[in-house]
């Protein structure tokens, strides 16, 4: 309710945003993306969709010199299986997952189907709100690295591969051994990832992904994802996998829990030891909205809990 | 057919869900600023080197501190510097201000200013501030940390505490919150080259109020200052008191002549902007044999921060608490201490429900540990307890008019099916897994006070009345200009109801002018649900003044008695018969054909209105239903309903509007939002990852009931309801968790209750009598 005698007219409104002063690029395609990384090292910064990397450039805990904005390459988006890989590119947002679909050789688009198919939705929608999952992207989760974010922890439970390129160069990355630390992985500056390859789980898989967090779209405080593969004829459970969130630096797999699981029937007794070990196996580092303890965790990872693939 | 009642489409909605709002940010054109706030809780300033404006620049214009006073021998009286001024008292307090081109440039400016401050030991929280040797906020004012201490007991409390059959003692927390408008604050001075007058928009709920103090300190004449609140995205309270800020800028733009903006952002609102409800109650209460509640003793702490605020006080928590502590039940003696205790915190502002929230809380968990100690329904002990006989005097003095109490939790609990869900909770608790609860809450909400209620706080300024000022022009429309201060609450719809019933014509024909001095009669702003109340029994007599002037003139047009004539669908007709004339067609006559007025009538239309009610009661009942995750402490919200009685509902479809909104704040109250300082005074909540407003998904749908009382204490027969919702909730919610694990022994009466707490409540009740929230009271009986 403006005064519509001599107030002000809508102008160019103080620009709200503020940070630090920075170059800008937005390379047409990899190899100059590649070729400004290689200069500019340590002091460039790949911006994806830009929801963790602008905020924290707003609050200024972030001050790259260089932003190497690579939303206008082409070839880092989209899905396609080949060799029993599902390549997700990078550049592919977080809502793509949500319905996925993958490229076929001959360049057509189909439904992803099989047990990826199921668990890739049940997982994308614990991923922030629908406006972050319209601008973020798999591959920014994956770099950024956040113990808690869900990407980071089905990378890790599955054994995905992460694929790097730096100017004349390429190499993939065990999951193991790419996440290092809280917001820190072995991706060198000169880096770019270009995509991550998830091993396809064949019928006999089955899967699960459960979450405890304060709001929804929040940041997990903890998240838990299950993998086992049941040999069919027996219903023995062959292999294991179980992979959580929120508990260190990194996500974490929960080694024993796994051998607990390994060559037996499913159970709920067998749940609850699994369950058990799993407790014994984490100490959560506490931060403002968790140090719930360990009762919290092992609920949570009881395999067949939450969504299921 | 009348208007009043009809939930009519709210007249602000367009512009606002077009995204055609005006706000502070969108006006432009103009320099940003940039507070340099202060990093550490406590300590003294050495020097503050850099391109930056200080405290020296204003004392040497010459401006004065704000003083913010309650004239009683128990309170503390400071003069506040608009900047900091030798010490810093809390981490994100004013010390200096930049001012660049873009608000980049003034981040740029203000890293190059350095701040040479001593750190010194601060008091952060309750305890600490209260302990023996507590770092002191104010030394040089005050000897201990207690600014403000009121006391009270009726005669015969002692005796009827140790007459009752049953005991119970209790000890209720309430986290500190903030009430987080969805636009924060911000502000917007221009000065006139020519004539030297400033314009100051800026996002407030009392413009008039603004106008006054910031002249006052800045030794200028009110005429000379032009104070806009333009579209504010929420306030809550938190605009209500005067911002250091918005006078700092009225300040920048007169001394450099040119346009400034602040636009606060979300992190310097959650640190520097104001909190609410850090408080602590320790109840013991007196039960007779017949579970009726007959004596209650209270001691309340309220951690009121570094600084008061101005014109409420850093009484208005601790002092309401005390006043208003009885709410709807009848003890028939009351005792209470009730202190406000500053710290090196963030200073506190009134916010939605101000203490109520917290006052209710105390008694709904009091009335249902009782219940559960004498063996009584909740639902029966509080059918016993609440007030039923009108008016009813509060042991404070308070006169609750007429309300519906009783009534008001019988229509809810029928309509929830208590015995539906007691079927649904034993099997729940049979099987095991996450538990389904119900918690009850029944409350007053004191609204519609004007003057005689704020006179008897005793305040450096009282506020109080609304005036409106309404005319009609030539082509029969109406401009109403009122001093309240309307933010989304639907007011102007509201107002053109009661307008339109008044003189016969369409809400459509009713502009409502606000939130400008320079267009305004002076008023009091919108706060404390009181707008309806008092600017709409302003507008209901203004109305009523011009109808009769329409009246007089139609008598004269039409050969008539003025008392023949009606005033209806845009016509005045002689009634019983189909004579009549547009009132359109009057209004010409009024201004343009005024030969033809009655001899000695005031050519125009126009009229004035005044209001200043003592205030009135709603009431309502709140019910809660939620499941409980006894192993992650995770709560989830399944149900709530509120039965509400705000006597006559203008347009019912605000009023739900007004009750959704306030009850999801206080869900988010009960179970997600706290502001969290740790004991350094570091706040570590200051961005939305962290401080947690709910979302849509944390919300249930609200089934909403209404009674209506036609109170005889207003004009209009309106009872305020614009906080209702916040008050009643926290109750019901932390009753519903309580109830979900009542067979595990788990008692929780510290909100938020967040999983953490509910975990810790839950390992308590699992380890017997360990630490937990319900030994406490046990530990420390009330003082008195
Ligand atoms: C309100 C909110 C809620 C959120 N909730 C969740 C949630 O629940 N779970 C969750 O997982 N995430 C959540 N996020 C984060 C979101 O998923 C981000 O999209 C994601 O973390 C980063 O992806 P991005 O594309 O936005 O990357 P950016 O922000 O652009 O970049 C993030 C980091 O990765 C680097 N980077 C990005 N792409 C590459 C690349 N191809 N090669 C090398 N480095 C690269 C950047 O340099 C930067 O350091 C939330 C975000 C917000 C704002």
């Amino acid at each position: 309710m403006l005064d519509d005698e001599a107030g002000p007219q809508r102008r160019p409104a103080v620009v709200a945003v503020k940070p630090a002063r920075f170059a800008y690029t937005a390379p047409d395609t990899v190899e100059d993306a590649l070729d400004v990384l290689d200069r500019f090292g340590d002091e460039a910064k790949v911006l994806s969709g830009g929801q963790s990397l602008v905020p924290m450039m707003n609050f200024r805990l972030a001050r790259p010199e260089v932003i190497v904005d690579i939303g206008h390459l082409g070839g880092l988006d989209g899905m396609s299986v080949s060799n029993g890989a599902l390549t997700v590119g990078a550049r592919t947002i977080h809502a793509r997952l949500e319905a996925p679909a993958v490229t076929t050789p001959d360049g057509r688009s189909e439904p992803l189907g099989g047990v990826l198919g199921s668990l890739l939705p049940a997982v994308a929608r614990f991923v922030g709100h629908l406006p972050i999952r319209v601008r973020g992207t798999f591959g920014g989760s994956i770099a950024h690295a956040d113990p808690a974010a869900e990407w980071c922890i089905l990378a890790r439970t599955l054994d995905a591969e992460m694929v790097a390129l730096r100017r004349g160069g390429e190499r993939a990355i065990a999951a193991e051994d790419f996440f290092e630390t809280v917001f820190t992985t072995s991706l060198a500056p000169e880096e770019l990832l270009a995509a991550v390859r998830l091993p396809v789980l064949g019928d006999d898989w089955r899967t699960g992904f459960c979450e405890f967090s304060r709001r929804a779209g929040d940041f997990a405080v903890v998240a838990a994802m299950t993998a086992v593969r049941l040999e069919l004829a027996t219903g023995v459970i062959a292999e294991a996998r179980i992979g959580v969130g929120g508990v260190a630096g990194v996500p974490v797999r929960l080694g024993d829990a796994e051998a607990t699981l390994m060559g037996e029937t499913p159970s709920a007794d067998l749940h609850a030891a699994a369950a058990e070990s799993a407790a014994g196996e984490v100490d959560p580092v506490g931060d403002l909205h968790g140090s719930l303890g360990r009762a919290r965790v092992a609920r949570a990872r009881a395999p067949g809990a939450g969504a299921s693939g | 057919m009348s208007w009043v009642g009809r939930s009519i489409r709210r007249v602000e909605d367009p512009t606002l869900l077009c995204g055609a709002g005006m706000f502070v940010g969108d006006i432009g054109g103009a320099a940003a600023v940039r507070f340099i706030r202060s990093p550490v809780a406590s300590g003294l300033i050495g020097g503050v080197h850099g391109p930056a404006y200080t405290i020296a620049d204003l004392d040497a214009d010459g401006v004065g501190n704000i003083e913010a006073v309650l004239h009683r021998p128990d309170y503390v009286r400071l003069a506040q510097p608009l900047l900091a001024r030798e010490r810093v008292r809390y981490v994100g307090e004013p010390v200096a201000v930049v001012v660049g081109a873009t608000a980049a440039e003034a981040e740029d400016l203000a890293e190059q200013v350095e701040l040479d401050i001593e750190p010194l030991p601060a008091a952060v929280g309750l305890e600490a501030a209260l302990a023996p040797d507590a770092p002191l906020v104010h030394p040089a004012e005050s000897e201990s940390n207690v600014m403000v201490a009121g006391e009270m007991a009726t005669p015969g409390l002692v005796e009827a505490l140790e007459a009752a059959h049953v005991i119970v003692e209790l000890e209720i927390v309430s986290g500190r919150q903030a009430a987080l408008p969805l636009e924060a604050r911000g502000s917007h001075a221009v000065t006139e080259r020519f004539g030297g007058r400033t314009t100051l928009h800026a996002s407030i709920q009392a413009p008039h109020m603004v106008r006054t103090v910031i002249c006052d300190l800045l030794g200028m004449p009110e005429a000379d200052l032009r104070v806009v609140a333009p579209d504010v995205g929420g306030a809550f309270g938190q605009k209500l008191p005067l911002a250091r800020e918005d006078a700092v800028l009225v300040w920048l733009s007169r001394r450099l002549g040119r346009a400034v903006a602040w636009i606060e952002d979300r992190s310097e609102n959650l640190m520097a902007s104001w909190h609410s409800r850090e408080q602590r109650y320790r109840l013991r209460a007196g039960f007779d044999v017949g579970a009726h509640l007959e004596a209650l003793q209270a001691d309340v702490a309220a951690n009121v921060g570094a600084w008061p605020c101005y014109p409420i006080t850093w009484g208005v928590e601790p002092l309401m608490a005390l006043a208003e502590l009885p709410g709807p039940y009848t003890p028939e003696h009351y005792g209470v201490r009730s202190r406000g205790i500053a710290s090196h915190t963030c200073p506190m502002s009134p916010y939605r429900g101000v203490s109520r929230p917290v006052i209710t809380l105390a008694l709904e968990r009091l009335m249902d540990i009782a219940a559960a100690r004498l063996g009584v329904d909740p639902v029966e002990i509080r059918r016993r307890n609440l007030q039923s006989d009108f008016p009813h005097i509060s042991p404070t003095g308070l006169r609750h008019d007429e309300g519906t109490y009783r009534e008001a939790m019988e229509l809810a609990v029928s309509h929830v099916d208590l015995g539906a869900f007691r079927a649904r909770q034993s099997a729940a608790r049979a099987a095991g897994g996450p538990q389904p609860g119900i918690g009850i809450c029944t409350f007053s909400e004191r609204t519609g006070y004007g003057t005689p209620a704020f006179a008897a706080r005793a305040m450096g300024v009282t506020p109080g009345f609304e005036n409106v000022e309404m005319s009609m022009d030539p082509s029969g429309y109406v401009t109403l200009r009122i001093g309240a201060s309307p933010h989304g609450q639907g007011l102007e719809t509201a107002l053109s109801q009661i307008v339109a019933d008044e003189l016969g014509t369409d809400p459509s024909r009713v502009r409502v002018v606000a939130s400008d001095t320079d267009r305004t009669p002076y008023g009091w702003g919108s706060f404390a649900s009181r707008a309806m109340v008092l600017a709409g029994g302003a507008t209901h007599l203004a109305a009523q003044k011009l109808a009769a002037q329409l009246g007089s003139l139609a008598a004269e047009v039409l050969e008539a008695a003025a008392d023949d004539i009606v005033l209806a669908d845009g016509r005045a007709t002689v009634a019983g018969t189909s004579v009549g004339v547009d009132i359109a067609e009057l209004a010409r006559i009024a201004h343009h054909h005024t030969q033809r007025l009655p001899a000695g009538a005031v050519p125009g239309l126009s009229a004035n209105a005044g209001y200043d009610p003592g205030g009135t009661f709603s009431n309502a009942c709140h019910v809660a239903e939620v499941e409980v995750d006894p192993d992650t402490g995770g709560v989830s919200m399944r149900r709530f309903v509120v039965v509400e009685d705000a006597g006559r509902l203008i347009n019912p479809m605000i009023a739900d509007g007004q009750i959704r909104g306030g009850v999801a704040q206080g869900i988010a109250n009960a179970l997600l939002e706290e502001v969290v300082y740790d004991e350094d005074g570091n706040i570590l909540t200051t961005s939305l990852m962290d401080y947690l407003p709910p979302t849509v998904a944390e919300i249930p749908d609200i089934e909403i009931m209404h009674l209506e009382t036609l109170s005889d204490a207003t004009v209009t027969g309106a009872k305020g309801l614009g906080e209702g919702g916040t008050i009643g909730a926290p109750a019901a919610v932390l009753n519903a968790v309580n109830d979900a694990l009542a067979h595990l022994g788990v008692e929780l009466n510290e909100m938020p209750a967040t999983p953490e707490r509910v975990r810790a409540a839950v390992r308590a009740a699992a380890g017997g009598n360990s630490a937990g929230e319900t030994n406490r009271s046990t530990q420390e009986a009330p003082v008195q």
